[in-house]
């Protein structure tokens, strides 16, 4: 029996007050939402099992389902309710989701919406709940008729059937009887190939607010006697306010009040131990906020603020002498994070030397929903209503930040308007509160566009060494990597310390573990430029890097770029997909993606002058993934993708046009940094600030996207991050092709390409 | 301030705020018509557009003095029932994911067909191209374009106007 078919039992409304819905004689059965260690934790003693969600099925037919997980547009509520539909054998549309609230005591465990994890955390705890649910209705639907419960079965639609007799009857009419049932202790499990909705294209459960209107996201929060704010912030990263006059802001009509927001320190993101002396540099930004009678005045108010800055240390930093510093630090040896065999020696000795350098830039993530939230801070109790990622490090913030315990402390998740990981960080929520608690009112803090772009915490900026060794017999012996670039998690667990790098080697795998000699090591960028977790992280970097130059060491052999990379995942191979990603990589199905992708696009077949194909692929997430891009170089260098197949193998699909979505918005992601994106710094300040100078991807842009799904009933992977690595690199591979330049730097200096 | 007078979704009303403040934050804030988003604040996404007497229009950066006296139609007013041909083809296709810039989207694209009943694929990105989805959404926008001006060419032929 596994963790998850343990922690599920009846429960009474008792247990659940603040949850429970009116009416007495429901079906509620409680399982355990949280992470597997956690879980496994509380495996032990059944009287320790605390459910932590639950499932309600009322005498109407009516089902609740709590979410545990935010909504963003990948589709997780629908994916749930298809999940718990299946084993309870429900009537999809009676089943209502909920968005859970975040409370202190952490009921629904953790509740963090990234890392592609939500289906992947969903998938056991709610199928053993269903088919728990399930199994009584059926206990209980046998004793209304007398029979055994073995000639009754679930046949869909909430309806349980005696077949002998032709006999029906309805979910809603068991539950009382079923709610005084003995929890059985292993309800089995459906086999995949008896699916009726898992594997099946439902439409979004919440799809219909959002054509007319009506979807709530956190920019949309009204509360009865609400200000509206907006915040100037230091434009140095790590600058402070040295003073300000707030008198002709004051004087615009409906400004209420200008404050010093303070900068307060933060703790780790994610309830990590912080370790001593680590240098914790994570504050938040502070500035001086305006708070009106509507967002216009408060933005009037802003632009009358007269502030002197104290730039802080950072103020000479800038984006030319960063890449020059990380240009200088590959040269040398850094610290070493990863060796197979002798790498040096190999190299040394290889019968051909391959070298390139890679650069990835700064990036933000610009959801179009900008930061925002609405907070009220009274009496000692925080009330916030936020678009967000990290309900947990939120109330974490706000405690420490307002210095009230976390039992005070409620948020309610809205509707976000894009997340990206943006929404993993808190600091619109503290500034929110703190402004309220200034004011004692609630507050909507609106962030600009400009405010969005010059204080994210971007994508680090990255520079890599790559070289290869290729012996006599025209194989790579020697693989080494070196990567230079800020910490993405030590800007919140330890500051910025070096040696805290955990997820800095995702997505350097293939090469790692592949060939006999490896050497990956990671030299590490001071800066006081925030960093945070972009969609598809620290991979977006690595596979840029490593992808292009398999491609380049093909070249070089004389090989086709499709045949090196079938050669280095030969049977024997054992790739790895790096940090992070704790499971082996399967070498068959990272095969079967790459020569499905090539069949599907006619891998090898003749294109017009002008036109290349390029392919990249990638293992993570627990899933797997090839993209064949066609792209087209115009005299100018203009570079026009034209078309894209992708092949996938993300386990057991919930939804598949859930899962063609994700791949379609992931590919136009990667694609857009590829094309587009750069913040560049200089004084400290981010030089970007709207949609003009940090374009996006338009529909012009779109390339027609065929997305080929392997069948299987492998645990479900992620989906909303696998598609964004591969295709900045499987784009310049097919300009390599079409043109046989290579180009190395991100976004694509497609000026290269103009033909003289 | 003076109140000014606009027509919101066949309803006149009046509003006291200063002369430049954006039609955006009138409909949001004061009206609280908060299916119109902001994405920008520069006319550079198309998140807040609105019809401004039939013609798609960013209200974002549109001084709500300029639009007086003019019929202005929200995602609320866009049909009484939700089922505008756009709606629907926007929800048999699937497109939305966050959903946000969607509202900008349909209502560009209805202001499309009612002069276009059927855009080509360089009309729809003339059309839509000032417009941003971060989902990445588009293919699905492309489809749901045609399959809408397909769709409303048979409500026309059947009498319906929209």
């Amino acid at each position: 029996m596994s963790a998850a078919a343990e922690k599920i039992a009846r429960v009474s409304r008792r247990d659940f007050l603040k949850a429970g819905a009116a009416g007495s004689a429901s079906l509620m059965i409680g399982f355990y939402w949280g992470d597997s260690s956690q879980a496994s934790l509380a495996t032990g003693a059944a009287k320790d099992f605390a459910p932590n969600a639950f499932i309600e099925i009322h005498p109407n037919g009516e089902i609740r389902l709590i979410a545990a997980r935010s909504e963003m547009g990948q589709g997780v509520r629908t994916s749930m309710t298809m999940i718990l539909a299946e084993e309870l054998d429900a009537d999809w549309s009676k089943i209502k989701v909920e968005q859970a609230i975040a409370t202190s005591d952490a009921k629904y465990g953790d509740m963090t919406t990234g890392g592609s994890e939500s289906v992947r955390s969903s998938w056991d705890p709610l199928r053993h709940a269903g088919a728990t649910a399930r199994d009584m209705l059926v206990m209980a639907a046998a004793q209304t008729w007398g029979v055994p419960a073995s000639e009754c079965s679930a046949i869909g639609g909430s309806v349980i059937e005696h077949k002998k007799s032709g006999r029906r009857v309805k979910y809603g009419a068991l539950v009382e009887k079923a709610s005084a049932l003995p929890v059985p202790k292993d309800a089995p499990l459906k086999d995949a190939k008896d699916y009726r909705i898992i594997g099946t294209s439902k439409p979004r459960v919440d799809g219909g607010p959002i054509v007319i209107g009506e979807a709530h996201y956190g920019i949309d929060t009204k509360v009865p006697g609400m200000l509206y704010a907006v915040v100037a912030r230091p434009p140095v990263f790590g600058g402070r306010v040295k003073k300000f006059d707030a008198e002709q802001a004051q004087a615009v009509p409906g400004v209420k009040k200008v404050i010093e927001v303070p900068v307060v320190e933060m703790p780790p993101l994610f309830g990590e131990e912080r370790p001593a002396n680590s240098g914790h540099q994570h504050y938040l930004w502070g500035g001086v906020a305006v708070v009106a009678d509507s967002t216009w005045q408060a933005i009037a108010g802003r632009k009358a603020l007269s502030i002197d800055w104290d730039p802080g240390p950072g103020a000479g930093e800038s984006s030319e002498k960063q890449r020059a510093a990380c240009a200088e630090m590959v040269k040398g040896p850094g610290k070493e994070l990863r060796k197979i065999g002798d790498p040096a020696k190999a190299f040394d000795g290889a019968a051909k030397k391959i070298e390139a350098e890679y650069e990835l830039p700064f990036v933000a993530h610009t959801t179009m929903e900008p930061p925002n939230c609405t907070a009220s801070v009274r009496d000692g109790k925080c009330e916030v209503w936020a678009p967000t990622q990290n309900s947990g490090g939120m109330a974490t913030a706000l405690a420490s930040a307002l210095g009230i315990p976390a039992s005070a402390i409620t948020i309610h998740i809205t509707l976000l308007g894009g997340g990206f990981g943006r929404r993993l960080n808190i600091d619109y929520g503290v500034e929110a509160a703190l402004i309220s608690k200034a004011m004692d009112a609630p507050v909507k803090v609106f962030w600009t566009r400009e405010d969005d772009v010059r204080h994210d915490f971007y994508r680090p900026m990255s520079h890599h060494r790559l070289r290869a060794g290729v012996n006599a017999q025209n194989q790579i012996a020697a693989w080494m990597h070196h990567i230079a670039a800020p910490t993405t998690d030590g800007v919140y667990v330890g500051g910025d310390i070096p040696d805290t790098g955990g997820t800095e080697l995702a997505g350097t795998g293939l090469a790692n573990g592949t060939v006999p000699n490896y050497l990956l090591e990671a030299s590490f960028l001071h800066t006081a430029v925030p960093r945070g977790y972009w969609r598809g992280v620290d991979t977006t970097w690595n596979q840029f890097a490593v992808q292009s130059f398999i491609d380049e060491v093909a070249a070089a052999t004389g090989k086709d770029p499709l045949e090196l990379r079938r050669e280095l995942i030969a049977t024997k191979a054992k790739p790895e997909a790096g940090a992070g990603d704790q499971a082996p990589v399967d070498v068959a199905r990272l095969r079967r993606v790459l020569d499905l992708a090539a069949e599907k696009s006619g891998w090898g077949t003749p294109l017009p002058k002008g036109r290349g194909r390029g392919i990249a692929g990638i293992a993570g997430w627990g899933t797997y993934l090839t993209y064949v891009a066609e792209v087209t170089v115009a005299n100018d260098g203009g570079v026009k993708v034209n078309r894209v197949v992708c092949a996938i193998d993300c386990g057991q699909v919930i939804n598949p046009d859930m899962v063609k979505a994700q791949v379609e918005g992931g590919l136009v992601f990667g694609l857009t940094a590829a094309l587009f994106d750069e913040i560049t710094i200089e004084g400290g300040q981010t030089q970007q600030s709207n949609f003009n100078n940090y374009p996006m991807m338009r529909i012009s842009d779109m390339p027609r996207v065929e997305v080929h799904i392997v069948p299987s009933h492998e645990s479900p992977g992620g989906c909303g991050e696998p598609p964004v690595p591969s295709i900045a690199p499987a784009v310049a591979n097919a300009i390599f092709a079409a043109t046989g330049k290579r180009l190395r730097r991100l976004p694509f200096q497609t000026q290269d390409l103009a033909k003289a | 301030m003076d109140a000014i007078s606009i027509t919101v979704n066949g309803k006149a009303q009046s509003v006291e705020v200063t002369p430049d403040t954006p039609l955006l934050w009138v409909l949001r804030d004061t009206l609280g018509l908060t299916g119109t988003k902001f994405g920008c604040g520069m006319a550079l996404c198309g998140a807040c557009t609105v019809h401004v007497d039939g013609e798609a229009t960013r209200s974002c950066t549109t001084p709500v003095s300029t639009v007086a006296g003019r019929n202005i139609t929200t995602i609320e007013g866009l049909s009484a029932d939700g089922r505008h041909p756009v709606q629907v083809a926007w929800l048999n296709e699937q497109v939305a994911q966050c959903g946000y810039c969607q509202v900008g989207m349909i209502m560009t694209t209805a202001a499309l067909l009612a002069k276009n009943p059927k855009p080509s694929d360089a009309d729809i990105d003339d059309a839509l191209g000032g417009h941003i989805c971060r989902c990445g959404t588009y293919q699905r926008i492309r489809a749901a374009v045609h399959e809408a001006s397909t769709k409303r060419t048979a409500l026309v032929a059947a009498g319906e106007t929209r």
